[in-house]
């Protein structure tokens, strides 16, 4: 788009203390546009009580061609996750 | 169609609403032509807010009037005679500065009017003045902000917002001209004109718009029904599909 156009990314929270969740973005010029876009575009229907909007340049992330060098490694290696433990009697909730 | 409205309180409340359902019916023209994708949604949610408050007041106003008539035969079978918004509402969406001065002049009266509604006599008008006065906050921030975006933006976009501002004004001088009905309704009319006239004035000033002069204009009375000429297409267009099929349903 024009000059002075940034894209943000939104994050809607749906109840206090339940986490933000990223919901898409908004073109806008500000911050104070973006925050109204993003009320425009994603909690028309009631789906949060609060927005956070952050400029995508300002978010990092992973290089998408290096995204096997990041994660494949991981693949293999199911020991890393705590299934083989056996639970002790009476815990239900883990 | 000579659909009579008896009772005062109905009369004023007719006004409102149907000041809100052509300002409304206005903003649905800027449907898919916004300046860009999140305004044009922005100015949609917006169209759709004055159209459930149009239709609220003209629920009460059915029931008042005894529900010979229902909101939709109010909304969709009056002629222009037997409407009665603001000729301010009415004024065509030349381009976005217009419709941002139209709504912030607008914006700014409704909010006024609503806060004096929350003490009315009829429970179903307090309730709904406290229901949509936050939906008018948030559409006067939403037009205060435009205001000061193209006021300050640009050469182009101050003189553009400026030449909507010049044409509207002759419009607003007969919000002002209270007959015993607001009076009768509004808890103290002279502080509607008097708070109107500071908030533009600041918001003016903000924006680097300067205020048009007040020239007498003989513009007859929305009150009496009277419009300019773009009420009659605005409803052409409004009423064409209820009228033509009446037992339409969606």
């Amino acid at each position: 788009m024009e000059k002075g156009d940034k894209v943000w990314e939104v994050f809607i929270q749906k109840k206090a203390g339940l986490s933000f969740k990223h919901v898409g973005n908004v073109h806008a010029y500000d911050k104070k546009m973006a925050i109204q876009n993003a009320r425009d575009l994603y909690t028309r229907r009631s789906e949060g009580r609060e927005i956070w909007v952050v400029e995508t340049e300002h978010i990092v992330s992973v290089p998408l061609d290096q995204a096997d060098a990041y994660f494949n490694p991981s693949d293999d290696k199911p020991y890393r996750h705590a299934s083989f433990y056996e639970l002790p009697d009476g815990i239900t909730s883990l | 169609m000579g659909i009579k409205i008896e009772k005062n309180e109905a009369k004023f409340l007719i006004r409102l609403a149907d000041t809100e359902i052509i300002l409304g019916q206005r903003l649905t023209e800027m449907c898919s032509k916004g300046p860009f994708l999140e305004e044009d949604i922005a100015i949609s949610n917006l169209a759709l807010d004055l159209f459930g408050r149009g239709e609220e007041l003209l629920k009460i106003v059915s029931n008042i009037e005894g529900n010979t008539y229902s909101s939709d035969d109010y909304a969709f079978k009056r002629n222009e005679r037997e409407y009665f918004n603001l000729n301010l509402s009415e004024q065509p969406n030349n381009d976005f500065a217009w419709v941002i001065a139209k709504q912030f002049l607008h914006d700014v009266y409704v909010q006024l009017v609503f806060t004096q509604l929350l003490k009315s006599k009829i429970d179903e008008v307090s309730g709904l003045a406290e229901k949509v006065l936050k939906e008018i906050e948030y559409s006067l921030n939403h037009s205060r902000d435009w205001m000061l975006r193209l006021g300050i933006g640009t050469e182009e976009s101050n003189s553009r917002l400026q030449v909507a501002i010049n044409h509207l004004w002759k419009y607003v001088q007969e919000i002002f001209l209270f007959d015993e009905l607001d009076n009768e309704f509004l808890v103290d009319t002279d502080s509607i004109t008097k708070d109107w006239k500071t908030e533009i004035a600041n918001v003016f000033k903000a924006s680097n718009i300067s205020e048009p002069e007040t020239k007498h204009y003989d513009i007859r009375d929305y009150r009496n029904g009277f419009h300019s000429e773009h009420l009659g297409l605005i409803l052409a267009t409004m009423q064409y599909l209820p009228r033509a099929y009446p037992d339409a349903k969606w």
